[in-house]
């Protein structure tokens, strides 16, 4: 078995450690004997194709440097919306999260989004700063990570990520973080996210495998004591 | 009158911190500034000759104690906030040990380290007559947001210090465009050829900060310093009026400033550029700098600049704050070729920053090499590196939460060297371990 992993635009959003996410994500792959091939795609990069790709990964970036890359990513609208709608999976953090959406609105112009989801994005007026930990209904773990995020989303009837424990999540009183919709999970957590959430990059990965493989079963389960007594610690911590 | 009793209160606040072992180097100053809010502006008037300023991301205070050890050694009184506390209650800190009971204070020059984020507050109440400004790296995400952020309030705080000469490092593209607002009179230094080998480290300053491209580089030093130029809009490095050539990256430390020869017995490449700002400084305020290597001798770098600890080997430690000066410590250590214990302790404190996510950032994974015997991890968050070390493929031998215990360990080894990495409220706890350490061992 072998999964294809394209990271979009690493040399424009690459805020937050997002090849921590990245790493996550191939090393519990091939920890299980499963290959995993990385492709990046950058800005000086021709010729777009993701016929072939399991798992895409759009990460956050600074104000600039995003509209820069959805300007890019607008003209491959098309690929990147099948590509969801035909199950592929597809991980976006912060501004990848907001880039999915109809648009963001900021104080003097509003960058058009993909329109992947039904959801909008509008800046806020201080940032919202901080550890945060949701719970999610498709793992038993906790989500913890961190979020620095200018932008306050509304997700409509989407499904969100997760229920807020501690933290803000989507503004400051969504009550929830986030969006999942077929395979793509999208979150303001940056963290990076994965590493300290075994089961959510577990649930990833198993949705793209099963997807290209649909005889394939489940994980084998792999020694993440580092990474739940991590998860763990977060919860304890900030969870009065 | 309320001056006055603010200065006592303040003098007496820093007494009673010594008595109980504290280092206070901003607390009686904001103490000092609740009394009398007015005390930080007097300095304008104290200060004889010039208000040096000096900010930056990374080698704020080596730079600005260099320049206060340059101007002491000249045989001036130098009203200086050595400890780097570096926000408005610091600067007050800083005048209250400069002030006698009598609250006067004889000062020719002051040389102030200022936090970026502080510079609007603090520019408001001093005017200063030259501003230095290191670099700019990605720091402590959470408190500026971003660094564009940063980059705004700088130029803000530029407009409100009003008549200022800039002295800027021509490398940093994040750091010259300070330079070309109209009215602004910038001098730059910087390092005019490739000296280190070329290596793709993290670089958030990469696009152009003018129009947006992607800068073009014909060498860099690290991060986004170096040689570089926008294709699309032709904004570029400016020849430098201080210029560094024929760099030896060794101990000694050699290199030219102006075809002048330096040589500097400090660790780490990154010095070359506090030096040159200092060179550069002193040149804009009008003191000579024909013996500046002889004006350098009295300084003494700050706790955790690559510095010494003996015990049966040495133990360095090192402070690191970003991914840029962690960067720098993990080169620096990779040129010791001896065997060596590492120690890396990460917190999430206020002053840290409580998003730890640029550890991600770092190139972690440069520190494993065959002269590396041991790695231990500890800290408040010594999960999250040994999980950035875990997903690097790299075996932690040791997860503590005793710095104690990790260089007791260490020490027992058959390496040559410990290295300690630590970031800000890491610093003083570990320093206290060692201390402790050596009087157990001379006892």
């Amino acid at each position: 078995m072998k999964i294809k992993i394209m990271h979009l635009y690493p040399d424009l959003l690459n805020l937050y450690g997002d090849r921590g996410n990245i790493e996550c994500l191939r090393r519990r792959l091939l920890w299980r004997g499963i290959d995993a091939e990385v492709v990046s795609y950058t800005c000086d990069d021709k010729g777009f194709d993701i016929s072939d790709v399991d798992i895409i990964f759009l990460g956050g970036g600074s104000d600039r440097e995003q509209k820069i890359v959805c300007s890019r990513l607008l003209e491959h609208k098309a690929e990147l919306s099948a590509f969801v709608e035909n199950g592929g999976s597809l991980v976006a953090v912060c501004g990848g999260y907001q880039l999915l959406g109809k648009y963001y609105k900021l104080e003097d112009e509003t960058i058009e989004g993909l329109d992947i989801l039904n959801i909008y994005t509008e800046q806020g007026k201080k940032r919202l700063i901080g550890n945060i930990v949701l719970e999610a209904d498709f793992i038993t773990q906790k989500i913890v990570g961190f979020e620095n995020h200018g932008g306050r989303t509304y997700i409509g009837s989407h499904k969100p990520l997760g229920r807020v424990v501690c933290g803000y999540g989507n503004a400051e009183d969504a009550g929830a973080e986030g969006v999942i919709y077929k395979n793509v999970v999208a979150t303001y957590l940056h963290g990076p996210l994965l590493p300290k959430n075994p089961q959510l990059c577990d649930y990833i990965l198993k949705n793209a495998i099963k997807h290209k493989y649909p005889e394939f079963t489940d994980l084998e389960p792999i020694d993440d004591l580092l990474e739940n007594t991590a998860n763990d610690y977060i919860v304890k911590r900030f969870v009065k | 009158m309320r001056k006055l009793i603010a200065i006592w209160a303040g003098k007496l606040l820093t007494f009673v911190g010594k008595l109980i072992g504290r280092k206070s180097s901003s607390s009686p100053g904001a103490f000092a500034l609740k009394i009398y809010p007015a005390l930080v502006s007097d300095l304008n008037s104290i200060v004889k000759k010039k208000i040096i300023v000096t900010c930056g991301t990374n080698g704020k205070t080596t730079t600005n104690n260099l320049m206060c050890s340059a101007l002491e050694a000249k045989g001036y009184k130098v009203l200086c906030n050595r400890l780097g506390a570096n926000m408005l209650s610091g600067v007050a800190t800083a005048y209250l040990q400069a002030a006698d009971m009598s609250g006067r204070v004889q000062a020719d020059y002051a040389c102030l380290e200022i936090d970026e984020a502080y510079t609007p507050i603090v520019f408001k109440q001093i005017k200063p007559d030259v501003i230095i400004i290191t670099n700019l790296f990605r720091d402590q995400l959470d408190r500026y947001g971003e660094i564009d952020i940063t980059v705004d309030i700088i130029k803000k705080a530029i407009e409100e210090a009003g008549d200022v000469r800039l002295v800027l490092n021509a490398d940093d593209p994040l750091c010259v465009q300070f330079g070309r607002a109209s009215g602004v009179r910038a001098v730059y230094y910087g390092i005019s050829e490739k000296v280190l080998p070329q290596v793709d480290d993290t670089k958030e300053g990469r696009f152009c900060p003018i129009c947006g491209s992607e800068l073009e580089f014909e060498f860099y030093h690290y991060s986004q310093l170096g040689k570089f130029r926008c294709p699309a809009c032709g904004y570029r490095r400016p020849e430098p009026d201080y210029d560094i050539t024929n760099v030896y990256v060794g101990t000694p430390m050699r290199f030219d400033i102006n075809g002048s020869p330096m040589k500097i017995n400090y660790k780490g490449f990154y010095n070359i550029y506090n030096l040159a700002g200092v060179y550069a400084a002193l040149n804009v305020i009008g003191e000579t700098v024909n013996d500046f290597g002889k004006l350098l001798e009295g300084y003494k770098p700050q706790i955790g600049r690559m510095q010494e600890f003996m015990f049966n080997k040495p133990v360095i430690l090192s402070l690191s704050k970003n991914p840029a000066g962690f960067n720098q410590a993990i080169a620096t250590v990779n040129t010791d070729e001896r065997k060596k214990d590492v120690i890396i302790a990460i917190n999430d404190l206020a002053n840290d920053g409580r998003d730890v996510s640029w550890l991600w950032d770092v190139d972690f994974h440069k520190i494993k090499n065959e002269r590396l015997n041991t790695l231990t991890t500890t800290g408040i968050r010594v999960y999250d590196i040994s999980l950035r070390f875990k997903y690097a493929g790299i075996d932690v031998d040791m997860m503590t939460d005793s710095m104690k215990a990790a260089v007791k360990s260490a020490l027992a080894t058959d390496s040559k060297v410990v290295y300690v990495l630590v970031n800000y409220t890491a610093l003083y706890p570990t320093e206290g371990v060692l201390n402790e350490l050596q009087k157990e061992e001379g006892a």
